[in-house]
């Protein structure tokens, strides 16, 4: 029932650009579903298995943009053994094959190989930007074969990739005639960088916004690159040793002073102390700061440096900034907007470089903080209420206490009550990593008061399976729950087993769940894709018969699917 | 109490661990009281990512006045996707067969070809191919680029 023609409502559909509202217009009636489905230009699939590339290509025709996902957040933190999956390459193939005009791929966690990063650059003529992140298996010559025969590449963005580095000449490979590149990111690559090549292609790139270098970047020719390059907005510094020579220092200060764009800075892979203040005329203007692998920097350096920054929105930070800078960063910057504070100690050596005051200190001068990533040594309930009183705004709260299990440090009680003002005042919050002494009831407070929460990450907390079915029962927005060393069982597992039709995905390892538990799942789901993970033993726990009660050793990873079993598993992956 | 001083990485020191029930990190000072949280191991928590975690590696070895961390490539014969090992950790060439035949689950040595067991070579910085274990142990660390296990003899 339109009473307008087509294009015209096709136009309308133009300014719709979120997924899930271009999701909701699909739903209105035939005509409107199949206006939207020729007419979608970006497609985003959270989860690579749970649909192929050719019901894709079928349903959208058309699209310019595809963002994939392929393994589990938490394969970041080693817990997915390599081989698991997220090949790429299929839907490269796929792709390739179809009459798909695409210019964008956006690719996280996936595995990419040289060959498909071959054919990517050969299959697609307006093919204008490509964004890995944790991405693996391929080398610096897929990325010659991207510089070579992509002629209209805008992005080129690698970001903590592992890849191969052949210290190869894949920069000389971007043709002289190639001056279209906005963006060049290769911080993440490991070996020797040839500079002229890339000096000339910065000089011959008048749209360059944003260029990260890796650590072979010497300071002289970061100020080379500096000065060809003023209009740069985005910088991620590569190395920068503290040079004795001080006409390269002059000459850096003097391109820094002259980058009157820039907005955003990063990297320091190797930094010397002394460093920053070279960077200080430039502060007034940050609005993004990551300082976050600038592990030799003191936190007296960073202080100084973010005094300057009255304008930062985004800030990532060692914790050896300390609360006493935290403080400066609460007087100082107040448009922050999203703040992570990463650990320098690992194994709890006594240094408490930030506490609870730090994150309080935070929470009291920033009112538009809406994201944090705080890891702390310790913490307490008042602070966290505190928190909870003083940003009511919270979207993204991740606090991660570094021994598993600690309880509140003043009073010895779990956290329960910290966590439970958090989600009670926060009401848009969609995102929570809980941690520290947890007992089943701060996931009682979890179910009752976030409503809006998709994303919830738990470690060592909960006592019974009420814990985790207290979350399955109340949040009903919940997409992704991940959960490791906590003593939820099969009871929790098996209570709803629709609701894992509404979610992407569950991950559950080093749990109560049994074998059995899980074959059950498997039986009443079929869309459903059920895994159990475990490299010690490929195929033998089937082999062996176990029993059913066996408990899963390691890892169970389930997730809705309309293509069922994938069918690239290795051996020690066992889907039910 | 001090931490236990010495970054005391069990056998399987790459970045991924293939056996984390098994490998508890005995060097943790902190009294966990709950057996489940043996099992988080130093190479899955805290939650941070690989690079950060390589990066406070290397800069607590070289606050401690060791070298850094010496991190290789490992291949498998026949096997697409290598690891990565970090060699610095290493005491010498017994304890790097070892820790490689955990890795791969099978038997890895240094010596001729043979019809049972791997055979380690490694790529020196001259990009030739050579038998693991002719040189001292310091001198491999020095020009040693990435390694090699070959597959046994078929004939």
């Amino acid at each position: 029932m339109n009473y307008f023609p087509d294009e015209v409502i096709e136009h309308v559909f133009d300014f719709v650009t979120s997924h899930k509202d271009r999701n909701s217009i699909s739903l209105v009636c035939k005509s409107w579903f199949k206006i939207e489905r020729y007419s979608r230009q970006n497609v985003f699939i959270g989860n690579c298995y749970s649909i192929s590339p050719e019901r894709l290509l079928r349903r959208f025709p058309c699209f310019k943009s595809l963002t994939l996902k392929g393994k589990p957040h938490f394969a970041d933190f080693n817990l997915v053994p390599h081989g698991w999956g997220g090949f790429v390459q299929p839907w490269i193939e796929a792709l390739a094959r179809s009459r798909v005009g695409l210019e964008e791929l956006r690719l996280k966690r996936m595995v990419v190989t040289d060959e498909g990063l071959e054919l990517l650059s050969r299959s697609f003529v307006n093919f204008k930007s490509l964004v890995l992140v944790s991405c693996e298996g391929f080398s610096t010559d897929g990325l010659a074969s991207i510089a070579s025969n992509c002629r209209h590449l805008r992005d080129l963005d690698l970001q903590e990739n592992e890849i191969d580095d052949h210290r190869g000449q894949w920069l000389s490979c971007f043709p002289e005639t190639y001056t279209s590149l906005v963006t060049l990111n290769f911080a993440c690559l490991e070996g020797e960088t040839n500079l002229v090549a890339l000096e000339r292609l910065v000089a011959r790139s008048p749209n360059l916004r944003s260029l990260k270098l890796n650590r072979a970047v010497p300071l002289d020719a970061l100020a080379r690159l500096m000065a060809c390059a003023p209009q740069i907005v985005d910088l991620g510094v590569g190395s920068y040793e503290d040079e004795q020579d001080s006409e390269s220092c002059l000459k850096l200060q003097a391109a820094i002073r002259k980058c009157t764009s820039l907005r955003s800075l990063s990297g320091f892979l190797e930094a010397a102390p002394h460093c920053l203040s070279a960077f200080h005329p430039v502060c007034h203007n940050l609005t993004s700061l990551n300082l976050s692998y600038a592990a030799e920097i003191h936190g007296s350096h960073l202080i100084k440096l973010i005094e300057h920054c009255k304008k930062l929105q985004r800030l990532w930070i060692l914790d050896s900034i300390g609360d006493k800078g935290l403080e400066v960063v609460a007087s100082t910057c107040k448009e922050l907007q999203e703040l992570r504070v990463f650990p320098t100690d690992l194994h709890g050596g006594g240094n408490t470089a930030v506490t609870e005051d730090g994150l309080v200190a935070i929470s009291a001068g920033c009112p538009k903080l809406h994201s944090i990533l705080y890891f702390c040594q310790q913490m307490t309930n008042a602070a966290l209420i505190t928190v909870a009183r003083n940003c009511p705004n919270f979207i993204r709260f991740r606090l991660c206490i570094l021994e598993p299990h600690k309880p509140d440090h003043v009073t010895s009680q779990p956290l329960d009550e910290g966590f439970g003002a958090i989600v009670q005042a926060c009401k848009n919050l969609k995102r929570l990593s809980v941690s520290g002494l947890l007992t089943d009831q701060v996931f009682l407070y979890i179910g009752m008061f976030a409503t809006q929460l998709e994303m919830l990450s738990i470690a060592f907390a909960g006592d019974t399976d009420k814990g985790m079915l207290y979350v399955l029962n109340g949040c009903k927005k919940m997409r992704k729950l991940e959960i490791r060393d906590s003593p939820f069982g099969d009871a929790a597992l098996l209570a709803d087993v629709n609701k894992y039709e509404t979610m992407r995905s569950l991950w559950m390892s080093s749990c109560e769940v049994t074998l059995g538990g899980c074959k059950r799942l498997a039986r009443k789901a079929p869309w459903l894709n059920v895994e159990i993970i475990n490299e010690n033993d490929n195929n033998r726990m089937e082999e062996n018969g176990y029993e059913g009660r066996q408990k899963v050793d390691n890892k169970l990873y389930l997730y809705r699917t309309v293509v069922g079993t994938r069918v690239d598993a290795p051996p020690f992956v066992w889907i039910l | 109490m001090e931490n236990s001083n010495s970054y005391s990485p069990y056998s399987s020191s790459s970045v991924d661990s293939t056996k984390p029930s098994l490998s508890v990190n005995l060097s943790l000072s902190l009294t966990f009281p709950s057996t489940s949280s043996q099992r988080a191991t130093s190479q899955d928590w805290p939650p941070i990512k690989p690079r950060l975690r390589d990066t406070l590696k290397s800069l607590r070895l070289r606050q401690r006045g060791y070298n850094t961390a010496l991190f290789i490539k490992v291949y498998m014969e026949g096997v697409p996707i290598g690891r990565k090992l970090d060699l610095s950790t290493f005491s010498g060439y017994e304890s790097l067969l070892e820790n490689l035949s955990g890795m791969f689950d099978t038997s890895v040595i240094c010596g001729n070809r043979d019809r049972k067991h791997h055979v380690l070579t490694y790529q020196d910085k001259d990009g030739d191919w050579m038998m693991v274990g002719d040189i001292p142990w310091d001198m491999f660390l020095e020009t040693v680029r990435r390694l090699k296990i070959t597959r046994p003899e078929r004939c």
